[in-house]
């Protein structure tokens, strides 16, 4: 998933979660039941996660593009693994 | 975000902070309802014995019985955030001992779904009215009031008391043969 994929989910999974949540509570509070309340809700859940968990292709449209690998010396080269493992 | 833990994480915690958020429009949306309603009720049999109290010490002790009437109809209490009510008869008075005793005579548990409309006759009481002492024969003044706690999904636990109550008095002479 790429960084807008990442943005895009999340967006996504609340405005489904908040969706679900806010017709669950007039829905209840329509038929006096606030386990149909819960229930809905949990929809919502399992909605947003099968749409925003697994990275779908709608979400890898716009990978980055990373700097070619260069041939490294051997300077830089220590200098990366230094830095590595000061981290 | 960038993995798939890392997002069920997300999804998982937001979607439980909107269900407390639910959760409290639920309270909000029953905490300013009054509860209270109308229920009639009597007295049929009034007896008191003077008997020991084995449980507690062995000194005689006054012992009420008596029988009630009780009609109410509960059904307009019942929402979403009720989920059962727990109604109790409590009979109060005074006496020299104490300025106020307070005794519940009998109780029940009514599930929402189940009828609460309530019309009993001539009910025997679930618990022993006993008296810490000898207050009970020639009592004038003896209140019976119904009351009920309401047990919600969300809130508070409010303890609400009917409208209406009963007076009645305790015969001068205790009575000495069984029943």
């Amino acid at each position: 998933m790429d960084f807008e994929g990442q943005a895009t989910a999340e967006k996504l999974s609340r405005i489904i979660i908040t969706l679900f949540g806010v017709v669950g509570l007039v829905w209840g509070y329509i038929i006096q039941q606030f386990s149909q309340t819960v229930y809905i809700l949990g929809a919502g859940f399992v909605l947003a996660a099968l749409l925003t968990i697994p990275p779908w292709p709608m979400y890898r449209r716009k990978p980055l593009n990373w700097q070619p690998v260069r041939d490294g010396t051997e300077s830089t080269n220590k200098e990366s693994t230094k830095k590595g493992k000061k981290k | 975000m960038h993995s798939v833990l890392q997002r069920g994480n997300a999804i998982l915690a937001y979607a439980l902070s909107v269900l407390a958020c639910l959760t409290f429009a639920c309270f909000i949306s029953t905490v300013f309802l009054d509860y209270r309603t109308n229920a009639g009720m009597n007295t049929v049999k009034v007896v008191v014995k003077n008997v020991p109290d084995y449980s507690a010490a062995r000194e005689k002790n006054d012992l009420g019985f008596l029988t009630f009437d009780l009609q109410t109809n509960l059904t307009g209490l019942f929402n979403w955030n009720v989920k059962q009510l727990f109604l109790y008869l409590t009979a109060e008075y005074e006496t020299a001992n104490n300025k106020l005793n307070q005794i519940v005579l009998w109780d029940k548990i009514i599930l929402r779904g189940e009828t609460a409309v309530l019309d009993f006759k001539n009910m025997n009481t679930k618990y022993y009215f006993w008296d810490d002492g000898d207050g009970l024969r020639g009592n004038k003044n003896i209140t019976l009031t119904l009351s009920w706690n309401i047990i919600p999904n969300a809130g508070l636990l409010p303890n609400v008391f009917a409208h209406g109550q009963h007076s009645f008095k305790f015969p001068d002479e205790y009575t000495t043969s069984r029943m």
